[in-house]
């Protein structure tokens, strides 16, 4: 594996079925050796960019070259240099967790004096090898994803994709994983390409991140950058008495903009930031306006999302819902 | 061209693994030649004895040409079942995004498919051979025969992956199997061309498996065989079911695996 190599360029890549535009002319640049988040809801795009970039299904326009290979006239020497951990694991649930390894070790041409090996080292990294001889129609969903995620680092590849890797796994799968992803590129300098619904894991993993919304790249940087973007923390306040939620509304929008809360609730984008809030208080106090609940909330990726599409990405089925922002 | 045969050898390995590991993979592919075989040889082996019918090695190894022929096509058949189900269940995927050379992936189903059909037409050949059947072929001969066989399992297996690389269901199942299916019967399958009255005879005169049928027994024999018209129409099969299946390759490819 090399990090010198070149990573991912995507220029106005396009994608349509029938009459539905899923990836709308997005355009971004990946470096060696980086771990590029790409966040959105649920029909985002993000799926579909990620099978183009891996040759499973061809533009509909634009370009994109891989490694420094064009996704549509240099498949074969793109397939060569990549990996890929897709939404669904494609596992047979006949064979071994080994048979998988000596298969994909046959389907990659991997020597055959390597092959043994590789596959004892893989699944010892991802905590397999006590598995290794099961059928994987026993395993739990964590272990597939694990074995998944073993297969794609067979032949190691220069650029790894992994789409949706930790989506129905638990808390601690889910951290080995990531901790996987992070040894992969800080280590052996893997160009890491991630697609993910979690706010958390995009913000724990990605050196850079893409917000993706209807097929349209809405933002792109640096989660930090991103959030700095924002700048200032939301409050979100619940009145103890809910015929006053428009008047509390009404004071606390003195303090900043109004932005999306659940119902009976309002919140604002504090104008002075977490300074702001004892005058918040006051105000609340002066107009005898009882609390429930009284959140500071510094910004997060989801209020980026909020701020670049009106729109927020709810809990954990990744689906964006309206919200009421400013 | 390491590459390509290694990623074959790899999908090969998964059929036949699948199907020598599996008794649910396995027995249907075994047992039921063997019972069409028992049945058409044996039930019907007064059916060698209708006037006309000169057929010097015996009804058991008239009926075992068909036969053979027949699991051979339904092993090629089978294999299109599996490539469909594979993508139906997204395991395909993984063979597209690990193959350089997509080709190969064809060349590893294809290899899987003769795989299971020798094991067939091994057992076949053995239970035929202990039941009674006394082909007169020479050494060379059982090589032609086997030779048929292959390519009309080849012929078969383009045929059902072409159709499954288009449809990528296993409810494509029909698609594939009844095309075959009718080709097969509507051959001189009990009884040699010349005793097959009415529209049979005139669509069977017109078949090309009927070429194919007549040249396994004429090996079968041990008499002389119309090779350019019997090896010509099976390779003219896998010819055009090559293109078919290699055109469902680009197909998949287009639509996405």
């Amino acid at each position: 594996m090399s990090s010198s190599s070149p990573g991912i360029e995507v220029d106005d890549l396009q994608r349509s079925f029938k009459d539905v535009l899923a990836v709308d002319g997005i355009s971004f640049a990946i470096e060696p050796g980086e771990i590029f988040g790409f966040l959105g809801p649920n029909g985002a795009g993000k799926s579909t960019t990620v099978l183009m970039l891996t040759t499973l299904l061809p533009p509909s326009g634009g370009r994109a070259s891989v490694a420094g290979f064009d996704v549509s006239r240099q498949g074969a020497e793109v397939r060569r240099h990549i990996g890929a951990a897709l939404q669904e694991a494609a596992l047979d649930p006949l064979l071994t967790g080994r048979e998988h390894m000596r298969l994909q070790a046959a389907l990659q041409a991997l020597p055959k004096a390597t092959r043994g090996a590789r596959a004892d080292e893989l699944l010892e990294r991802v905590g397999l090898t006590d598995a290794a001889d099961r059928r994987v129609g026993g395993y739990s969903g964590g272990m597939k994803r694990r074995l998944d995620l073993a297969l794609a680092l067979v032949h190691e590849p220069e650029i790894l994709f992994l789409d949706e890797p930790t989506t129905g796994l638990d808390p601690q799968s889910r951290a080995d994983l990531w901790d996987e992803v992070s040894r992969l590129a800080r280590e052996q300098g893997v160009t890491v390409f991630l697609t993910t619904q979690y706010l958390e894991e995009a913000d724990q993993l990605a050196d850079r991140i893409a917000i993706i919304n209807q097929g349209k790249i809405v933002a792109e940087g640096t989660p930090d950058a991103l959030k700095g973007e924002i700048g200032r923390p939301s409050l979100e306040v619940v009145p103890a008495v809910a015929a006053d939620r428009d008047r509390l509304a009404a004071v606390l929008e003195e303090f900043g903009p109004p932005t999306a809360a659940p119902p009976g609730a309002a919140a604002v984008r504090l104008e002075a930031g977490a300074d702001g809030l004892a005058q918040v208080v006051r105000r609340l106090d002066a107009e005898s306006i009882g609390l429930e609940t009284f959140d500071l909330h510094a910004p997060t990726l989801d209020d980026v999302f909020l701020a670049k599409t009106g729109e927020r990405m709810s809990g954990d089925d990744g689906v964006a819902v309206a919200g009421a922002a400013a | 061209m390491r590459e390509f045969t290694s990623t074959a050898r790899g999908v090969a390995w998964r059929s036949i693994h699948l199907t020598v590991t599996n008794p649910a993979f396995l027995l249907p592919a075994v047992i039921f030649p063997l019972i069409f075989y028992i049945a058409f040889a044996g039930g019907l082996s007064s059916v060698g004895n209708v006037p006309g019918f000169e057929y010097p090695a015996g009804y058991d190894t008239f009926q075992f040409g068909f036969v053979l022929l027949q699991a051979s096509a339904f092993g090629g058949v089978f294999s299109g079942f599996g490539i469909a189900a594979d993508f139906e269940r997204g395991f395909a995927r993984r063979y597209f995004l690990a193959a350089a050379h997509r080709e190969a992936i064809l060349v590893g189903y294809w290899l899987g498919a003769l795989g299971r059909a020798t094991l067939t037409a091994g057992l076949l050949t053995i239970v035929a051979l202990v039941t009674g059947m006394r082909p007169l072929s020479s050494p060379l001969q059982g090589v032609e025969l086997a030779l048929l066989a292959a390519l009309v399992c080849t012929a078969a297996m383009l045929f059902a992956c072409g159709v499954a690389m288009r449809l990528k269901t296993v409810q494509a199942g029909p698609a594939m199997q009844m095309p075959v299916f009718l080709a097969l019967f509507l051959a001189p399958v009990f009884v040699p061309l010349n005793l097959v009255a009415g529209w049979v005879h005139s669509v069977a005169s017109v078949n090309p498996i009927t070429a194919l049928m007549d040249g396994a027994r004429d090996l079968l024999a041990g008499e002389h065989v119309a090779a350019g018209l019997v090896y010509g129409t099976a390779a003219a099969m896998v010819a055009v079911f090559g293109i078919w299946a290699l055109r469902g390759l680009r197909s998949a490819e287009r639509t996405g695996a």
